[in-house]
């Protein structure tokens, strides 16, 4: 979990990661974010976001990509 | 050709138009009374027979093409989740090691599964509507080269709704291969979720687990739904006959004849048709979720007050909003998450940070949407510098932005001050305004002698003034379509500010609900476009 908030922070900071649930619906994440955010993701927890998973409710916080992350890694 | 002729041959052109009489007082009572006296179990089927018939009506025997894209899918869907059901099997007895490999293999066939009902499906609209553009094209090309070489120009007729259907069809395809629907075994229920006759001319693009289900699974026509329905249908009537129809006399009229017309007249022609195309495109979606709403079935939305948007990024999100969403789904991240664009934005972002990192990526992705974009408008090089032009407008948004950002800090200005945003809207309103002269335009070069004239030349002249007896726009008709715009404005300031006019008005008193109810019938009847004076004005969309 601290990995994910260090890759949120950096590709996007000044956002409180912890509380923060609207990350796609209050427009904080752009698709521009979404794309850098999905490649980091992926080689830092080596695992491949398909297409599908690419919705608002896994990028909405931080907790739901980390569910996400736990999810793509146990496949 | 006689009424009986024109049924049997397929024919009825009116029944394009859900605002044509043949559809308002023909086909739309006289399915809704005979879905009412079908017995539950049979609604459903009665449903997708009026859809086909309606097809068919409309279509002639061009209904196997809409036929054959059922049949495309139905089967293809089987196919996916026969081979996710196999990989499933395979991956539960391997062991984790071998469990990627396994997956990978077994996604490489479901790939071939997508692509082979991808080929047929954008083969059949490819064949069909482009295929004399391309030809054209090639043969130019040919002629530059001095190649003694010409094809034959192909003239295929083209089933109505083809861009709209075969989009659906492929969202299901791909959501079937996403494991985010389940293959659907009843092909009865996937060919009412092509077909249903509301919105197989014009959309909204549905996909499957939006309608579907709702669609098999109707029940009898309530009285709320009717009223709603029915409101809605005629607020959508009230913007296509009141505002789009009695603008097209002049729209019409400038962009035919536009070399007589000087600068000031192509800008006016340029407001007046995109307010004409989101009267018509808007008032259409209306009457289809109206009309779906009888029948208790909720469309998606298709419109979002497009104009108060404050960036054309934003104004995409608002404006045809299923096709948006498909185009994102379906290209945008797809193409921006490849393989290689991924590590594309990797590298890039190390070398060129946040922002401009993940742009490349961005805006190859952002390329092939606008290109698809505008050439599922039409097969013509003005659509395609339509989607062109976009593309750079929002491209550019996305470059200058954090300049724009660091400006605004250094001058002190508040991004989200009224002012501002006004600004901004109006800036939106203008760029779209712009982009949709090209739309219109009759070719790209008469597009770009418009634009030009409009900053040469920005006067209000007419070369060719005998041009005037040939349309009928007077100021009574300046002040109609005002007064019903500000109507439709008061609307949609309401429901931006999340006032809900609808439940609104279902909560007053009955004299106000049926006063308002009775206000638009009149208002269409006596300030509708129709009758002698007005030529009966297609769907625009349809013919997209």
């Amino acid at each position: 979990m601290e990995k994910l908030i260090e890759i949120l922070e950096d590709i996007h900071p000044d956002v409180d990661y912890e509380t923060c649930n609207d990350l796609i619906d209050g427009h904080i994440l752009d698709s521009l974010s979404i794309i850098s955010l999905v490649a980091e993701l992926e080689d830092e927890f080596d695992i491949t976001i398909p297409a599908v998973d690419i919705i608002p409710a896994n990028f909405n916080s931080a907790a739901a990509m980390w569910k996400m992350i736990e999810r793509l890694s146990e496949e | 050709m006689s009424l009986a002729q024109c049924l049997m041959a397929g024919k009825v052109s009116s029944l394009t138009s859900y605002f044509s009489l043949a559809y308002m007082l023909g086909f739309l009572p006289a399915s809704c009374i005979l879905y009412s006296l079908m017995p539950k179990a049979a609604k459903k089927y009665f449903l997708l027979a009026a859809s086909l018939i309606f097809f068919w009506l409309i279509s002639g025997k061009l209904v196997a093409y809409l036929l054959f894209a059922v049949l495309i899918i139905h089967y293809a869907g089987i196919w996916l989740e026969r081979i996710a059901k196999e990989r499933d099997e395979a991956t539960a007895l391997a062991e984790k090691t071998e469990r990627k490999a396994l997956k990978k293999a077994y996604k490489n066939r479901q790939r071939f599964v997508v692509a082979f009902a991808a080929v047929l499906l954008f083969g059949m609209l490819l064949t069909l509507k482009y295929s004399a553009f391309f030809t054209v094209n090639i043969n130019t090309l040919l002629s530059l080269f001095h190649i003694d070489l010409q094809f034959e120009i192909p003239k295929y007729l083209m089933p109505i709704g083809i861009s709209f259907y075969t989009m659906q069809a492929m969202s299901y395809v791909f959501d079937v291969y996403r494991g985010t629907v389940k293959a659907d075994t009843n092909i009865f229920r996937l060919a009412l979720y092509m077909s249903f006759f509301p919105q197989i001319v014009e959309g909204p693009i549905c996909r499957y687990n939006e309608t579907a289900e709702k669609l098999w699974n109707v029940e009898s026509i309530k009285y709320k739904n009717l009223c709603f329905g029915l409101q809605r249908l005629l607020f959508g009537l009230m913007k296509k006959m009141v505002v789009a129809d009695r603008l097209n006399s002049i729209v019409q009229t400038v962009f035919s004849y536009h070399d007589s017309f000087s600068g000031g007249y192509a800008a006016v022609a340029a407001v007046c048709y995109t307010v004409q195309l989101y009267m018509d495109f808007s008032g259409t979606m209306d009457a289809v979720i109206g009309t779906a709403e009888i029948f208790g079935v909720t469309m998606p939305e298709n419109f979002k007050r497009p104009f108060f948007s404050r960036t054309i990024s934003e104004f995409w999100k608002r404006w045809h909003i299923t096709l948006g969403a498909w185009l994102k789904d379906y290209i945008f991240y797809p193409v921006s998450m490849s393989k290689p664009m991924k590590n594309l934005t990797s590298s890039a972002r190390k070398k060129l940070g946040n922002h401009f990192g993940p742009l490349l990526a961005g805006s190859a992705a952002l390329f092939c949407v606008w290109l698809f974009n505008g050439l599922w408008h039409g097969s013509a090089w003005n659509y395609i510098f339509f989607g062109m032009y976009h593309f750079v407008l929002i491209l550019t948004g996305n470059i200058i932005e954090p300049l724009v950002r660091a400006v605004n800090t250094k001058l002190h200005i508040n991004p989200e001050s009224k002012p501002y945003k006004a600004m901004q809207i109006l800036r939106t309103c203008v760029l779209v305004c712009i982009g949709e002269m090209f739309f219109r335009a009759t070719g790209l070069r008469a597009g770009l002698s418009m634009f030009k004239k409009i900053f040469t030349d920005f006067t209000f002249y007419v070369k060719d003034t005998d041009i005037f007896t040939r349309y009928s726009f007077d100021v009574h008709d300046v002040i109609i379509v005002a007064a019903v715009l500000i109507i439709i404005l008061g609307v949609s300031i309401a429901n931006e500010k999340g006032i809900c006019v609808r439940q609104k008005l279902a909560q007053s008193k009955p004299v106000v609900r049926w006063a308002v109810l009775y206000g638009l019938i009149m208002m269409i009847i006596i300030f509708g476009a129709y009758g002698i004076g007005y030529v009966p004005v297609d769907p625009i969309y349809a013919n997209f």
